[in-house]
């Protein structure tokens, strides 16, 4: 008999020990999933917040340059930059026939005038002189300087030649290849040349979703919430809509966004491509996220809560307003945020809305077209050049760091302001 | 002088009759006990006083309670008034998760019972006098209610109840969440307050009944078995079932 109770107890501390085990390798392996995913997403991506420029001395011959003697600045504008922008790339190698000019032309990105252009409105006494100016290397270049491409592949499988290379390691052994903190990441929008793509139209287009989603679905979900609550009757017809709220919260969110195409495009005729659309339809998606939390937090201020109220002579809607509502807030809050942080990383129903459109200016209003952080991911990951595949986690990277803040902001929230029940 | 005339109570919840044929009348400036089992019906009762059970979307109240020869069940009743003349006081103390000063001065607020700053002052001032809570609080008037301990919430309760002058005040076992030292000072309260008040106290203790009551009404299984005065039913109660319960036989 008593040998026999040993055993239980034996057999009970086994099963605890067991199940302790199963608890922690569960824990581990999600933590290690994790961490390979995040090193994987770093070691991509940290080289694109670096950025290769080519020092090249430019000469800014005011003859090629066709300009009059002592120019205005608006003749600096207008000045032609192209020649000599070609001719201090030539001028590399001076042994280079036609074909290596123009090998060495692409050696830098598209827009090399441009950079040349700015030099000099910045300092017009340039004119006539020789200045060393940064220009941005082309993506491929700046991959090989990187070491991110494989020099071995055969010359007429790369899109770098023999000769481009030879040039360019020559210029590293001189020290003009310098490698910057790439600003222009976050400060231009979205190029077809992967060396000036940046996110900032992308960026803006999600913050101004983001702001439409939360101006619409907020109001509408907490009145919605607090009404079911607090006011509407306890009956079928409450429970059918309760019901159909929870499924609104499972419908797949492309689902939402043939709505968004097939109603506010075709019916309304809103403008396709704008965080205006994306931003409505988001907010589709957003508002049972926010009802359900408005109305879990709501439920759980105690009816002494309101009690209290009532038995002081307030009314419903000042028990309402003054009391439960307050209450609930850090509860809605939190709720409404994770619902936006939702939305930030929502892709299928903006894409289907045409927010996948390439667009190359920084959208100012929410009317402007615009893509979306998430969106961007996808287009840029669709993109064959090399000089996108460290974007595209760069780009996740900034994704992942707003969802990680907006999470942290709706804890802080919940637990600062949170009221403790005595 | 009789302040509350119940005439024919009947409570359901959905197609459960809770209160049968309750005739109860109260005394003003008294202190009126019930007693009972759980589940008597007692409380249903107090909350029928200030229509508490409105709340409650089943339920349903017949009959007449007349207060002021007024039927508070009739519809041109406005329960917002009848709250402000009629203060509750709960179970488990219920102060809002406010500042000891905006728990007092809500009531007041809502109803539009001060005109400046020192007026609201005064009442906050006064109503926790009488509810003998003054002195403990008055250096922290701005700090949280429910900071306080479960006697002194309760007197903050209390205070908060008496600071829309009201003519009637409820209490639903007001002491049953507090211990014996915060429990006497209730009592204490509670005599001290029916100066001005008439109060309605429902209790389990047949101690406190007796120690804080004048008169006393025994509920069982929804009915009003006895009622007069607190004497009487104590020590020379009509009816069996009160002389059970009261001797402790059942309940």
């Amino acid at each position: 008999m008593n040998k026999n109770k040993e055993q239980l107890l034996n057999k009970r501390y086994k099963a605890e020990k067991r199940f302790r085990l199963y608890g922690q390798s569960a824990i581990f392996m999600a933590l290690l999933f994790l961490t390979i995913f995040i090193f994987k997403i770093f070691s991509t991506g940290y080289s694109a917040f670096q950025k290769t420029w080519l020092i090249v001395p430019v000469t800014f011959d005011a003859e090629l340059m066709m300009l009059e003697q002592n120019p205005s600045k608006e003749d600096l504008k207008d000045a032609d930059y192209y020649d000599i922008a070609l001719k201090s790339m030539a001028d590399l190698d001076p042994n280079a026939n036609e074909d290596q000019e123009n090998e060495l032309k692409r050696m830098v990105s598209y827009f090399f005038e441009r950079e040349i252009k700015r030099e000099l409105l910045n300092d017009p006494s340039l004119i006539g002189k020789t200045k060393d100016v940064y220009l941005t290397a082309s993506d491929d270049l700046d991959q090989v300087f990187k070491g991110n491409y494989p020099r071995d592949l055969p010359e007429d499988q790369r899109r770098v030649t023999d000769y481009q290379l030879k040039i360019f390691d020559q210029l590293v052994e001189l020290g003009k290849v310098e490698s910057k903190f790439n600003l222009s990441f976050f400060t231009y929008p979205d190029s077809r040349e992967a060396e000036l793509a940046g996110i900032a139209s992308s960026f803006m287009g999600s913050i101004f979703s983001i702001l439409v989603c939360l101006m619409i679905a907020f109001p509408v979900a907490v009145l919605a919430a607090i009404y079911l609550e607090e006011f509407a009757p306890k009956n079928r017809f409450t429970d059918f809509i309760e019901v159909n709220i929870n499924n609104l919260a499972a419908v797949p969110s492309i689902v939402f966004g043939l709505l968004g195409l097939g109603i506010l495009l075709a019916v309304f005729q809103l403008p396709r491509s704008t965080p205006l659309v994306g931003g409505i339809t988001l907010s589709l998606m957003t508002l049972p996220t926010i009802i359900i939390a408005c109305r879990a937090s709501l439920k759980a201020v105690p009816p002494s809560i309101r009690e209290a109220a009532l038995a002081m002579g307030a009314s419903k809607m000042q028990t309402t307003m003054h009391h439960t509502v307050p209450l609930s807030m850090p509860g809605t809050l939190s709720g409404t945020i994770i619902g936006l942080a939702q939305a930030l990383g929502e892709t299928a129903p903006l894409i289907l809305i045409g927010m996948v459109a390439f667009v190359n200016t920084i959208p100012g209003s929410p009317l402007d077209p615009a893509a979306s952080l998430p969106v961007q991911i996808y287009i840029w990951a669709e993109s064959a050049e090399r000089g996108f595949v460290e974007k595209v986690s760069a780009c996740i990277m900034v994704l992942l760091g707003f969802l990680i803040i907006m999470n942290l902001f709706a804890q802080i929230i919940r637990h600062k302001f949170e009221k403790k029940w005595s | 002088m009789i302040k509350i005339n119940s005439k024919n109570v009947d409570v359901y919840y959905g197609k459960k009759q809770a209160l049968f044929n309750i005739n109860l009348d109260i005394e003003e400036n008294q202190v009126t006990a019930l007693i009972g089992p759980s589940g008597c019906g007692k409380s249903t009762f107090l909350r029928c006083l200030n229509r508490m059970n409105d709340v409650i979307d089943i339920c349903r109240v017949k009959g007449q309670i007349i207060i002021n020869d007024f039927d508070i069940n009739d519809k041109s009743c406005d329960v917002v008034r009848l709250r402000e003349k009629i203060g509750m006081v709960f179970q488990k103390p219920n102060p809002f998760p406010k500042t000891i000063y905006e728990n007092i001065s809500y009531g007041p607020t809502i109803h539009g019972m001060a005109q400046s700053k020192n007026e609201m002052d005064e009442i906050v001032e006064t109503s926790l006098k009488k509810a003998a809570l003054w002195e403990e609080v008055k250096d922290r008037l701005h700090e949280p209610g429910t900071g306080l301990s479960g006697g002194q919430q309760q007197r903050l309760c209390i205070a908060r109840a008496i600071s829309v002058k009201p003519e009637v005040i409820l209490m639903d076992e007001p002491c049953s969440a507090l211990d014996p030292i915060a429990t006497a000072q209730i009592e204490e309260l509670i005599d001290e307050l029916k100066k001005d008040h008439t109060i309605i106290i429902v209790t389990h203790s047949m101690a406190q009944a007796a120690r804080v009551s004048q008169n006393t009404g025994f509920f069982h299984l929804g009915e009003l078995i006895e009622h007069g005065s607190t004497d009487k039913i104590f020590k020379n109660p009509e009816n069996k079932k009160t002389q059970d319960y009261i001797t402790g036989r059942f309940g």
